[in-house]
Parts: C-alpha cells; structure tokens; sequence
C-alpha cells in the first residue's frame, strides 16, 4: 500500500515537474520573441539613426550611453531660410500653413540629402544642413554649393504648385560658410542632437541673412568660394560687417549655373 | 531586423549566360549563383567575383566560419540585400543556428559573442564603414587578442572582398527575390546536412605561398606585396590585370575612377599609384588634381564626367541612392560599358579600403 502511495506521490511530482518545466518553457519563448523584438526594434533605430549621426557614434550611444566627447571637423555648413514666412503665417490658415511647410521641408531636405549632406537642425522654417560632418568628404562644400542650387530649382518647381493653388510665393535665402566645428551629440537628456557647433555655423546663418540685404538666394564667404569648383559662377559682393565678426566678412552672390555643372551629382 | 525593409530598385543589368565563365564559377564555388549572368559582359569580373572568394583563394590564418561572419555583418552594414540573404544561407546550411546569428547581427549582445571574435568583427566594420579608415592602433587590439599580423591581414581582406561583393550587387541591383525566398526557404533546414557535406569539402585550409617575381609587379603590386603569403595574393594581382587590361573602358577612364574612390576613402597609397597609372596614359598629376577635387572637368570626355561622380557615390550611401546613379549612367554608357563601371569601382572599393595595410608595420 505504501509502495503504491510512494508511487503515486512520485507520479504526481514527475507531473508536477513537468508540468513547471513546461511552462518555464513558454515563458522562456515568450521572453525570447520579445528579446527578439526589441533587438530587433533596436537594430532598425539603429540603422535609421546612422542617417543623422556617424554609425560608430549610434553604437556607443546603444551601448554605452551618450558620450560627452567632441571631435574637431572641417565642414561647411548651409543655413537656409524663408523670407517673410511670419507675415505668411498670419495671413493662411495653419492648416494650410503647416501643409506648405511639410511640402518645404520634403523639398529641401532630398536637395539636401541627395548631395550628400544631413539636417543637423530645423529652427521654426530654418534649416541647418551640413557637409562632411558625418565623415570625412573632400568634395563638401561642391556639394554644399551643388544642394543650394538644388533647392533653388526646387524651390521654383514648388512655387509653381502653390500657385496653381492659389496660395503664395516662398522665398529663401541661403548661406554657406566652411570652416571648423566641433562635431558632437549636444543638448539635454530630453532632447539630443548630432550637430556642429562653432563660428562655421553662426556665421553661415548671419551669412544668410546678408542676402535680404543684397536682394539674393544664395550667397557664399570666402573660404567657400576658395574651395568651390571654379567653374561655378559668382558675383563679388561689398565686404559686409556681422555681429560676432570684429573683420568686415567677404560675400559671393551664386550665379545661374550651367545644368552639366550643377546637377553633376544630381539623382533622376 | 532583416534588410528587407531596404529600398531595393529594380535589376539595372541585362542577364546574358556564357557557358565558359559560368563552368569557371562551378569549378570554383561548386554552384553559379544567380547574379553571375548579369557580369558577363566583363570576363574578368565574373572571374574575380569567385577567385577572389575563400573557395578560389582558401584561407590560411583565420577560420571560415569568422570569414562568414565577416561577410554577414559587412554585408549588414552596406545594407546590401543580396549578400545579406546570401550569407545568411551559407550560414545556416553550415549549422548556425537562426538565433545565433541574429545575436551575431544585433551587435548589441555582444556579450554572447567571444571577444576575439567581436575585435574581429569591429574590424571588418571599420573597413566597410571607413569614416575613419582603420589605424594601426586599431590591429593592436587584435594583436594583443592573439591575431597573428596574418591573420590580421587575411581577416582585413575578407571584410574588403565583402565591400566588392556589396557593391556589385548593390550598384547594379541585382534580383534579391530568389536568395531572399531561399533564406526562407522551409526545406533549408532538411536539407542543410546535405548541402554541409558538399560546401565543407570545398573548406581546405590553404597554404602559404609567395609570389612569384611576374605576380610582383603590375598596377597596385604595393597592396598584393602586402597581402603576400596569403593565396588571396596572386589572385587579387590576376583580377587586377583583368581589369586593367579590360578593353571596355579606357586606361584614362578606369584610372579617374581609382583615383576618386581612393581619395574618398583617404587612402593616400592608393591614390599615388592610380595617379601613376594615369600619368602613364598621358595625364599627369597637376591635371589630375583639379577633376580630384572638383570631380569633373572640361577636360574630360563624357564617358569620364559621368564616370567620376558616380564612382565617388559608390564609396557610401544607401542603396537606392546607388542604384539611382548607374540608372543616370546607363544613359551615357553602353550596357557593357555599365557593367565594367560597376566592376571597376567595386575593385576600387577594396582597394581603397586596404590601404591602411601598407601603413601596419611587420
């Protein structure tokens, strides 16, 4: 009798047993399929953020949280933005408004990005684009010159959509300014960005704002004009005083391009 | 994830089957895989594609299934869709199982991977990616984990022959629907034991050999010096001839586009000799340096100004940005003309993304 209830007691823990390890089973494959899917939620952020920031730089973020180091780059740096976009705002409706934005920004930013370059920031309708940040291009500011035009002729093709609309002309202005940064993840913990800090890119907007002075979309310094492809033509402009710059600062207005010249890195 | 949310256009090549390359890739690599017909119309590419893989130029140093990974993470990282499925089939016939190479993939638990083994593959990334190129202060890590300078050198080769692989499958968008739909495939796992035996056979260990005096000279023979011992050596020097003495693009042409890709790449060595090469045609170096800086210039005949930006769009970028650029291409250049651009500039790539061997010491 006892033999029996010994067996039946082994029976039920045999069962018991199983019965956990089976479950512990489940819950392991269910733990797995997550792992599996936040890894792999992970890897696709990853990739995506390699768009706006050097891979390697993702990496160590993923693995070991920001790094406050900054590296030392040579770039140019493109500062574009709309003229007379507040009056525009309070004459359209927001809804309206927000959709010529949104159509702006899509425009420029595969101007942008089609030459090579990546959106560091978008300040109100301002855009902040740069060159050779994410790695090292020895054809940055060609490149830099090539996505202005770019915009430029974007730029006109969306003005003939908003026209057909019924709805305002935009304007832009452009400027570009090369020189040296420091490259780096910056802002707070809430909110971070890999961007380029440094005259390169104060002087680039105050630049841009030269061209309301000047009646033109895209003006270039000097250090821009040195490296650009000789063939691009400029028009010498009078020296212009910028706050921050004790020396006045040398512009150039861009000229209409031959299309072989301009588009040479353009995608169909 | 899987690369198949990559943006992938449609094949930009045209498919022509030529009986004898495609017995020389069977005798090499056992099978002809399904890109090998769209290459043909440049022999020497179709050529290289197989000779320079560890089935025509066997490894010596480091083990294949490090080379596989190799391979997977490169073609992972240049989102190369081809490759990727492709490696991942080879994987998996040779046992691995689908979550080890997913933790292999997602770098990110790297601590289940052995910490040579993740040196190695930081390495290879370093290549494919070079934004920086590598250092030497990058091998000495390797050094210091037991990695012979061999080993280094054979390991730093596989990760380039991935880059060439990548772009060739990349810049002419080739099909990925077949190798993707085999990855899949639910008979793979069945058949896989099967497959191993046939594919192992071809994993014999190579030996070291050195080049002989003719295999010593020769365009690039600075970066075949470098790789000497190793049998991937004489076959980069015979795939370098091949594309070299290729009739379809001229000297002048296939020495612009060396010569961007390597300055793209910040690799000096090579830049010097693609100069060399181009001073030989006529060109000499204060001519060239205006179209390196620039990419273009009056002085260049169609051919070569469409040539040199496209050549610099295949050293990074996405997919579709590279495959938009040999679309813009084919309306310059002859089919077969496309097809030896995009080979040359692969062979670049790998070029370019070995230099920083000449500049290790030992």
């Amino acid at each position: 009798m006892s033999g029996w209830l010994a067996a039946a007691c082994l029976g039920a823990l045999a069962c018991a047993l199983g019965l956990w390890l089976w479950r512990a089973r489940g819950t392991n494959a269910r733990l797995r399929a997550r792992l599996g899917t936040t890894s792999a939620e992970l890897e696709r952020l990853s990739h995506a953020f390699a768009r706006f920031a050097p891979a390697e730089l993702v990496e160590r973020v993923i693995a070991s949280g920001v790094p406050t180091r900054g590296e030392r780059k040579e770039v140019t740096a493109l500062f574009a933005d709309l003229f007379g976009f507040t009056p525009l705002s309070e004459c359209v409706d927001p809804s309206v408004l927000v959709r010529i934005l949104n159509g702006y920004f899509e425009r420029m930013s595969g101007a942008i990005i089609a030459h090579h370059g990546h959106i560091s920031t978008l300040i109100g309708d301002g855009i902040l684009a740069l060159f050779g940040a994410l790695e090292a291009n020895p054809w940055q500011t060609d490149d830099a010159l090539r996505a202005a035009l770019a915009m430029r002729a974007e730029l006109e093709a969306y003005n003939g959509e908003l026209a057909g609309e019924g709805l305002p002309r935009l304007r832009i202005g452009i400027g570009l300014h090369r020189g040296t940064g420091i490259a780096g993840l910056v802002g707070s913990r809430e909110l971070m960005q890999f961007t380029v800090v440094g005259s390169v890119v104060n002087v680039a907007a105050r630049v841009q704002a030269l061209t309301r002075e000047h009646d033109v979309d895209i003006l270039v310094t000097t250090p821009v004009r040195d490296a650009l492809d000789p063939r691009f033509a400029l028009r010498p402009l009078p020296p212009s005083r910028l706050k921050g710059i004790a020396e006045p600062v040398a512009t150039f207005a861009v000229l209409a391009q031959p299309a072989a010249l301009a588009q040479a890195e353009t995608l169909d | 994830m899987t690369l198949r949310d990559v943006e992938w256009a449609a094949c930009l090549l045209e498919p022509r089957h030529d009986r004898e390359l495609e017995a020389y890739v069977r005798r090499e690599l056992g099978a002809v895989p399904s890109a090998v017909p769209y290459f043909t119309p440049s022999p020497w590419l179709v050529r290289a594609m197989a000779s320079l893989s560890y089935n025509g130029a066997p490894l010596v140093h480091i083990d294949y299934a490090l080379a596989d990974l190799v391979s997977l993470v490169v073609s992972q990282d240049s989102s190369c869709r081809y490759c990727y499925s492709a490696q991942r089939t080879v994987m998996r016939v040779h046992g691995l199982a689908e979550a080890r190479i997913r933790q292999i993939e997602q770098n990110f638990l790297e601590a289940e991977i052995d910490p040579s083994t993740k040196l190695a593959l930081d390495l290879a990334r370093r290549i494919a990616r070079a934004a920086p190129p590598p250092t030497a202060a990058d091998t000495q890590s390797l050094a210091a984990a037991g990695f012979a300078p061999g080993a280094i050198r054979e390991l730093a080769y596989q990760a380039a022959y991935s880059v060439f692989m990548n772009r060739l499958m990349t810049a002419a968008a080739i099909p990925v629907a077949s190798v993707e739909r085999m990855e899949r495939h639910w008979a793979l796992g069945w058949l896989a034991p099967f497959a191993r035996l046939v594919m192992r056979r071809r994993w014999r260990r190579g030996e070291v050999t050195r080049l002989s005096p003719e295999q010593r000279a020769g365009p690039f023979s600075y970066l075949v010096h470098a790789l000497d011992g190793l049998p991937s050596a004489p076959a980069l020097r015979t795939a370098l001839d091949g594309m070299w003495d290729s009739p379809l693009l001229s000297h002048r042409a296939k020495g612009l586009v060396l010569a961007v890709i390597a300055r793209g790449l910040d690799a000096p060595r090579a830049e010097q000799e693609a100069l060399e090469l181009l001073a030989a045609t006529g060109l000499a170096p204060r001519e060239v340096e205006p179209i390196l800086t620039h990419l273009g210039s009056p002085a260049l005949d169609p051919i070569e100004a469409a040539l040199a930006p496209f050549a610099r769009g295949t050293i990074r970028g996405r997919p579709v940005q590279m495959q938009q650029r040999t679309r813009a291409l084919r309306a310059v250049l002859q089919p077969d003309e496309v097809v030896e651009a995009v080979g040359v500039c692969a062979l670049a790539n790998l070029i370019g993304r070995l230099d920083f061997l000449t500049r290790l010491e030992g």
